[in-house]
């Protein structure tokens, strides 16, 4: 079903404008849904937590670090699919690597969130904090705009790669803000 | 088929994000600062550790492992205590206090119950007092002039950062004892209120500043005089200030 899309009519183009538009209004509202809540309810300070860890934060820590792990996998996965690594061919796992190393990666980041958003809110008082809140609701955005544009058929080739891009590095750059920040602060722990 | 397993996994994801946000919320008993593990802020109200809520038991494992033997809370449990599965995992009552990352200034945190007060301090022109609540291991403060302090602490330390003045600093800093501490002084000098503040690490060097009028919008603060941490008295030409310990420990100053 899939026809080359290299040299795109103008009417293909309308169409391709067409199909992202959704998606990517139910992922701003998302986004933006998740920044409202975080700003408007009172940081209680707790959530529900995991048994076995020091802190809430290192707790958070690790879940993103490992959702940012299996980030890099996708990352490497989708390089393979799309043959951009020279010398090596997709196996035939590889679609199911990329589809579950993301499932693994989402619901690792969502408890993350949830005690983000509850725990402590959307925050502004340093920079870190400013852009930690930002993108982490921007990330959940994203991603759903990632997920509900998937199963399109007839987009253009560079619209999943730039979309996956956008996920990734919003993930990247949270994790940055926060558990690399915790970690390099408290000391590598658990 | 295929093409609706991003959508399934878009729809566990909130379905995830659902539950865990309903069981944090029945975790959380409304309008009290208690908490999921309970006796943290239960212990402050000493011996009534019935208001700690035991654990749901849907929900996941109790938290924060921390679950310190160290308990600050009176540590024979009584009649009414707290389910096994509830754990401590905050001290109620201590004082903290060092030097901020970069070692441009310090900073002390006083922790009394639920309550807590800060105090940033670079011994010159940078200086805030924070006040805010403490609640189950996450300290979260605000000061003049949109300064703000938020931190995660536990019995040994509190790590977090501050903004004052406009600078960000990352601080983790020990528990102190005194007469390491925080000490703050009001005096009305010339007609106007001056408030001083000090902090007195473990190593006994000491940080000090002077807000001039802490009425006016945007006091300069200036290098406090010295603060004799026996008497109390820091003497600047002829104006003695008369310092108060902000005790995490007794509660005094707060």
């Amino acid at each position: 079903m899939t026809t080359r899309q290299d040299a795109l009519p103008p009417a293909r183009a309308n169409s391709t404008t067409a199909m992202l538009v959704v998606p990517c209004l139910i992922g701003a509202l998302v986004a933006l849904a998740l920044g409202i809540y975080g700003k408007v309810h009172h940081p209680t300070g707790i959530a529900i937590n995991i048994a076995g860890f020091s802190s809430p934060g290192s707790v958070k820590s690790w879940l993103a670090t490992g959702a940012t792990v299996f980030a890099i996998i996708q990352v490497g996965s989708a390089l393979v699919m799309y043959g951009k690594i020279p010398r090596v061919t997709a196996p035939d796992w590889i679609g199911g690597l990329h589809r579950w190393s993301g499932r693994i990666a989402f619901l690792l980041a969502v408890p993350v969130a949830i005690h983000c958003l509850y725990a402590l809110g959307f925050q502004q008082y340093s920079t870190r904090v400013l852009v930690h809140s930002l993108l982490g609701c921007a990330f959940f955005g994203a991603f759903t705009v990632k997920m509900l544009i998937l199963p399109k058929r007839g987009l253009p080739g560079w619209v999943l790669p730039v979309v996956g891009a956008v996920v990734f590095t919003a993930l990247v750059v949270v994790w940055f803000t926060s558990a690399y920040w915790f970690f390099s602060t408290f000391g590598i722990k658990r | 088929m295929r093409r609706n397993t991003p959508l399934i996994t878009l729809l566990t994801g909130a379905a995830l994000g659902v539950i865990l946000l309903a069981a944090s919320m029945l975790a959380t008993p409304s309008g009290k600062p208690a908490s999921y593990s309970a006796a943290a802020t239960a212990a402050t109200s000493a011996p009534a550790p019935a208001t700690s809520v035991p654990a749901p038991a849907t929900s996941a494992p109790a938290s924060a492992a921390g679950s310190s033997p160290a308990s600050p809370g009176p540590s024979s449990p009584s009649p009414a205590a707290p389910s096994p599965t509830t754990v401590t995992t905050s001290p109620v009552k201590a004082t903290y206090a060092g030097r901020v990352g970069g070692g441009g200034g310090s900073v002390a945190v006083s922790i009394h119950g639920s309550q807590a007060i800060a105090y940033v301090c670079n011994g010159s022109t940078v200086e805030a007092w924070f006040k805010g609540t403490a609640v189950n291991g996450v300290l979260i403060m605000t000061g003049k002039n949109h300064s703000h302090f938020s931190a995660i602490y536990d019995f040994g330390k509190v790590t977090g950062d501050v903004l004052a003045h406009g600078t960000d600093y990352s601080f983790s800093v020990p528990v102190v004892s005194k007469p390491s501490g925080l000490y703050r002084a009001t005096a009305v000098v010339r007609g106007a209120t001056i408030k001083a503040g000090w902090i007195v690490l473990s190593d006994g060097t000491q940080v000090g500043s002077v807000e001039p009028s802490s009425t006016s919008p945007a006091p300069t603060a200036f290098e406090a005089p010295a603060l004799d941490v026996a008497t109390g008295t820091a003497r600047d030409g002829n104006i003695v200030l008369h310092a108060v310990a902000v005790d995490g420990a007794t509660g005094s100053g707060f």
